[in-house]
C-alpha cells in the first residue's frame, strides 16, 4: 500500500517539475523572442589573424595586414554589415579594393588634391545613391551612402540620406542614429531634423520628435509639412496617456507647450508656488546650491559609443529627512533617462559617470529633487502628492500589486493610482491575476474618491473590471459592505449621466446585485 | 540516487517531415532551430523552426540542388548568426539565414562531408573563427571564414595510405588564440587528434568499431574529457588532462547497452560532466562522469598516468522507431534540445531535473 502511495507522490511530483518547466519554457521563449528583436548587428571583434597568414608572412607584413583588418571590421564593417542581397555582396568586395585606393592615399594626406579627389568620389557616389533612391532601390542607396561616408566622414548629407533609406526601410534606430550623426555636423540641417522626427515617432519617443520639430519650426517657421507633422505628435501624446504627462521632465524641450502643465500635477498649488516650483527645479537642474555635480546626459551614434563594458554603480540609500522614497523614486529615474535619450534605450555612457562626493547613484538625484520640491508646500500635501507625482501606470499585474502594497493605508493615493490606469487596461494588466480583496480594495478606492476620476469616470473602471478574467468567480466572493458601495456607485454613476440604465442593469447582473 | 531526482526525458514536441533528416542546430539566442535534410528528389533543404508554446512554427525554408550533410553555427558570432553547412557533394558553405543567401562557398572536398564543427564565433579571446570539416574523400581541412576558397589547415592521409572515411570531428582545447585541437574519427576506428598550433598529430588510437561521433565536454578549455561513440553500442570516454606517453589517456568504456551504434553524444553546456548519447533503436541516455579520487598518479619512473573515472547512467529513453542522428541542447535554456531521426522526425525534448549534484 505504501509503495502505491509513493509511487503515486511520485508521479504528482514528476508532473509538476514538469509543468514548473514548460512555463519556464514558454516565459522563455518570450524572452528570447525579445532579445531576438534587439540584437542589431552591432558588434565588434578583435580576432586574432587567419592561420595560414599568421604562419607564412613576415612578421612586419602580418602588422598591417591586422592593422587592415581592424579598420574593416570597424566601423566600416559594420556598415557593410547592413547590406541585403547578394548583389550587395558583390558590391562589398568592390568595396574593399576600392579602399585600398582611400587608405594609401591617406597615407599622403596632407595633400589638398588628394582630398579633394576623395570628395569627389563621394559626391560621384551619393549621386548614385540619390538615383537609387529615386528608384526606390534604399538597399543600393545605403550601400553607395556607405561608400561615401567611408570616403568623406565629415558631410551630414550623406548620413542624413542614409538615414532616409533607414527610414523607408524601417530600421528606424539606424535612420535615428544617422540623422543624429549628420546634425552633430550640421546642426540647422532642416530634413535630417524632420527624418529623426519621424523616425523617433515611429519608435514612440514622441517628446524627441516633438523637439526636433520645434527646431525645424524655429529654424522654418512656415514649413507646413513639419507643422502638420507636430499635430499629429502633440496629438499623439495627448492620447499617449499618463505616463509621458507625468513625467516631470517635459521642461527640458526648449519652448515647452504649457497646455501641459495643468495636467501633470494632481494637486494643483497656487500659481506662486508653482513658479517657485519650478524655479527649485531649474536650479536643481543645474545643481544650484546643492553639494553635486550635474551629470548631463550624452547622446552619442552607436557607433561612437564607448565599447567597454558598463562599470557596477553601488546603489546606497540616502534618507532625507521624513521624504522616505523608495520604489516610485526610481520609476520616476526611468521616465527621465528615456526622455534625455530620446528613445534610444541603448545608450550605454554610463561609464561616463564619474564617482561624485555628492552624487553615488542616479536615483539619488531623485531624492534631491523631490526634497527640494516639495520642502515648500504644505507639508500636508507632501505625502499624496510625492507619491502620485512618481506612479507610473503599471503594465502588468506584478507592477500593479507591489505599486497597490506600497500604498497600503493611503486610500486617496490609492485613488490615485487608479485614476492613471487607463479603465481599459484593466483586463490587460490583471489578465487572470486579480484576487478577490485586491478587488475589494479597488472598489474600496472607487467609491471613497469619486472625485479623482474625473478623467474616465468610476462608471468606466466598474465596467472594465467586470472585463477581467474570472471576473464571475471574484465576483461570487465580494462581501456585503462591497456590495453596498458598488449599489452606491452605480446609482451616482447613473445620476452623473456616465452609465445608461442599461449599462447599470448590466453591471448589476455582472456584480451579482 | 532516487527516483526523487531523477531527471526526466519527455519528448516536448514532436514534427513529422516526410523527408530525410540528417542534422539539426539551435539558432544562438532565439528560441529558433534549424534542420538540415534531403527532399526525396535528392536536393537538399534547410528549414528554421521556431517553438512557440508548445508548436513549431516554420519561419523559413532554403532549397538547394545538392543535400545538405551537417551545419554548425560554432564559427560565427552570436549577432550574425551564420549557419555553415556541408553538403553531399563536398562543397562547404556559409549561410546567412536572415537573407537566405551564402556568404561563403567553396568546394575542396570531392565527396561527402560527414561531419562540421566549429569555434571561435561568439568567445572572444578563443582563437580565430573556423570551421573544421571531415569528408569521406578522407581529408580534415580546417577554414577561417575570412579566407575565402583555400583551408588554413589540412589533413590527410600521406602518399600511398588508403584513405579512410573521416565520419566525426571536433575542436577542443581553444582556451587561447593560439592552442587548438582537432579531433577526428575514421570509419575503420581511428580516432586521431590533431594540434593546431604545431601542426602535428598529437595522439592516437583505434577503436575498433568504426568511430561515429566525438566531442570534447568544453571546447573552450584546456581539454579535459573527450567522448568518442563508435558502433555496436559502445562509447569511450577518455580523460585527456593528463597525457602518458606511452599508455596515452586513461579511458573508461561502456558497452552495457545493447542498442546499436552510437550516433551522437552532446554535453550539456551547463554541466560539462552530464552528456547524452543517442543510439541506433531510438535511444536517449543521459550520463554523468563521475571523476576519481585523484585524476592522475605518478607511476615508478615518475611519469604521470590519468586514472578514469566512472560512468552513471542517470536516465534512458526510447523516443524514436529509427536512429536518432542528431541531437542539440540549447544554449541557453538547460535542458532543452532538438533532435532529429531517421524516421523523418524532429523532436524538442525537455530534460528537467537536471540541476544534479
Amino acid at each position: 500500500m505504501d509503495k502505491a502511495f509513493e509511487l503515486q507522490r511520485q508521479v504528482r511530483n514528476d508532473v509538476r517539475t514538469l509543468q514548473t518547466y514548460l512555463t519556464d519554457l514558454q516565459n522563455w521563449e518570450v524572452e528570447m523572442k525579445r532579445k531576438e528583436a534587439a540584437l542589431n548587428g552591432e558588434f565588434e571583434q578583435d580576432l586574432p589573424p587567419v592561420r595560414s597568414k599568421a604562419r607564412k608572412e613576415k612578421p612586419v607584413q602580418e602588422k598591417k595586414e591586422t592593422a587592415k583588418r581592424i579598420k574593416a571590421s570597424d566601423y566600416g564593417a559594420w556598415e557593410k554589415f547592413d547590406v541585403t542581397d547578394s548583389w550587395q555582396e558583390k558590391a562589398c568586395e568592390e568595396v574593399d579594393t576600392a579602399e585600398v585606393g582611400p587608405t594609401s592615399l591617406d597615407s599622403k594626406k596632407s595633400l589638398p588634391a588628394k582630398m579633394e579627389k576623395l570628395r569627389e568620389e563621394a559626391q560621384y557616389e551619393k549621386e548614385r545613391g540619390n538615383s537609387f533612391v529615386k528608384q526606390e532601390k534604399w538597399d543600393d542607396a545605403i550601400a553607395c551612402y556607405n561608400r561615401a561616408i567611408e570616403l568623406v566622414t565629415d558631410d551630414a548629407i550623406y548620413y542624413a540620406n542614409r538615414g532616409l533609406c533607414h527610414l523607408k526601410k524601417d530600421s528606424l534606430h539606424q535612420a535615428e542614429a544617422d540623422c543624429t550623426e549628420a546634425l552633430r555636423l550640421d546642426p540647422t540641417y532642416v530634413k535630417a531634423l524632420q527624418r529623426r522626427a519621424a523616425a523617433r515617432e515611429r519608435l514612440g519617443s514622441l517628446r524627441g520628435a516633438k523637439h526636433d520639430l520645434h527646431e525645424v519650426l524655429k529654424l522654418e517657421p512656415h514649413n507646413a509639412d513639419a507643422r502638420r507633422q507636430l499635430g499629429a505628435v502633440v496629438a499623439r501624446m495627448g492620447t499617449k496617456g499618463a505616463k509621458s504627462k507625468s513625467s516631470p521632465t517635459s521642461e527640458s524641450n526648449p519652448s515647452p507647450p504649457t497646455k501641459e502643465r495643468p495636467k501633470i500635477v494632481e494637486l494643483p498649488p497656487s500659481a506662486g508656488q508653482l513658479r517657485q516650483e519650478e524655479g527649485a527645479e531649474q536650479r536643481w537642474r543645474e545643481g544650484r546650491g546643492e553639494e553635486v555635480t550635474v551629470i548631463k546626459p550624452v547622446k552619442k551614434p552607436p557607433h561612437l559609443r564607448s565599447k567597454r563594458a558598463l562599470r557596477h554603480v553601488p546603489i546606497q540609500e540616502i534618507l532625507l529627512g521624513r521624504t522616505i522614497v523608495d520604489k516610485p523614486a526610481t520609476r520616476l529615474e526611468i521616465v527621465e533617462i528615456e526622455d534625455h535619450a530620446h528613445g534610444d534605450s541603448n545608450n550605454n555612457d554610463s561609464n561616463k559617470l564619474k564617482q561624485n562626493s555628492g552624487i553615488d547613484c542616479d536615483g539619488d538625484k531623485n531624492i534631491g529633487v523631490i526634497g527640494d520640491r516639495f520642502d515648500q508646500i504644505d507639508p500636508n500635501l507632501v505625502n499624496s502628492d510625492k507619491v502620485s507625482a512618481s506612479m507610473v501606470a503599471p503594465t502588468n499585474s506584478v507592477q500593479f500589486i507591489l505599486e497597490w502594497k506600497s500604498l497600503k493605508g493611503n486610500d486617496a493615493a490609492r485613488s490615485d493610482y487608479l485614476s492613471i490606469i487607463e479603465p481599459s487596461k484593466l483586463p490587460a494588466i490583471f489578465e487572470n491575476a486579480l484576487e478577490s480583496d485586491v478587488l475589494a480594495d479597488v472598489l474600496r478606492a472607487l467609491h471613497a474618491h469619486p472625485d479623482t476620476f474625473t478623467r474616465h469616470g468610476v462608471g468606466e473602471y466598474l465596467r472594465s473590471l467586470c472585463r477581467v478574467k474570472r471576473f464571475s468567480a471574484l465576483a461570487m466572493f465580494l462581501s456585503a459592505t462591497d456590495k453596498e458601495l458598488l449599489r452606491h456607485m452605480l446609482a451616482r454613476c447613473r445620476a452623473a449621466a456616465q452609465l445608461s440604465d442599461s449599462d447599470v442593469v448590466e453591471l448589476k447582473h455582472k456584480y451579482e446585485l | 540516487m532516487d527516483n526523487e531526482h531523477t531527471p526526466q526525458i519527455i519528448t516536448h514536441i514532436e514534427h513529422n517531415m516526410n523527408h530525410c533528416l540528417f542534422d539539426c542546430k539551435w539558432i544562438p539566442c532565439s528560441a529558433k532551430f534549424v534542420v538540415i535534410g534531403s527532399l526525396p528528389k535528392g536536393t537538399g533543404i534547410l528549414e528554421i523552426f521556431e517553438i512557440t508554446s508548445g508548436e513549431l512554427k516554420k519561419v523559413k525554408e532554403i532549397e538547394r540542388p545538392v543535400s545538405f550533410k551537417c551545419g554548425t553555427f560554432g564559427a560565427s558570432s552570436d549577432v550574425e548568426r551564420r549557419l555553415a553547412t556541408g553538403d553531399f557533394k563536398g562543397t562547404l558553405e556559409i549561410w546567412d539565414l536572415e537573407k537566405s543567401c551564402q556568404v561563403y562557398i567553396t568546394k575542396e572536398h570531392t565527396d561527402i562531408i560527414n561531419s562540421i564543427d566549429g569555434m571561435g564565433g561568439n568567445i572572444v579571446n578563443c582563437g580565430a573563427p573556423e570551421i573544421v570539416t571531415g569528408s569521406r574523400d578522407g581529408t580534415v581541412k580546417v577554414w577561417d571564414p575570412r579566407q575565402k576558397g583555400k583551408p588554413v589547415a589540412n589533413m590527410q592521409p600521406a602518399q600511398g595510405e588508403t584513405r579512410r572515411d573521416c565520419w566525426t570531428v571536433a575542436f577542443g582545447n581553444s582556451f587561447n588564440d593560439a592552442e587548438r585541437i582537432v579531433v577526428a574519427g575514421y570509419d575503420n576506428g581511428d580516432l586521431k587528434m590533431f594540434d593546431l598550433r604545431t601542426m602535428s598529430l598529437r595522439w592516437e588510437c583505434n577503436l575498433k568499431n568504426g568511430v561515429c561521433f566525438t566531442e570534447f565536454d568544453r571546447k573552450d578549455i584546456p581539454m579535459n574529457k573527450l567522448v568518442a561513440t563508435t558502433l555496436e553500442g559502445k562509447f569511450h570516454v577518455f580523460d585527456v588532462r593528463t597525457q602518458n606517453p606511452s599508455k596515452g589517456f586513461a579511458q573508461v568504456l561502456d558497452n552495457s547497452a545493447k542498442s546499436g551504434t552510437i550516433w551522437v553524444a552532446r554535453h550539456l553546456p551547463q554541466n560539462r560532466d552530464v552528456f547524452i548519447t543517442c543510439a541506433g533503436n531510438g535511444q536517449v541516455s543521459l550520463w554523468k562522469y563521475k571523476y576519481p579520487e585523484q585524476r592522475f598518479q605518478v607511476d615508478s619512473t615518475g611519469v604521470a598516468v590519468g586514472v578514469a573515472g566512472k560512468l552513471q547512467r542517470l536516465q534512458r529513453m526510447v523516443i524514436s522507431s529509427q536512429p536518432i542522428n542528431a541531437l542539440d541542447w540549447n544554449r541557453d535554456h538547460a535542458g532543452l534540445a532538438v533532435a532529429t531521426a531517421y524516421d523523418q522526425y524532429v523532436r524538442v525534448l525537455v530534460t528537467t531535473k537536471l540541476n544534479l549534484q
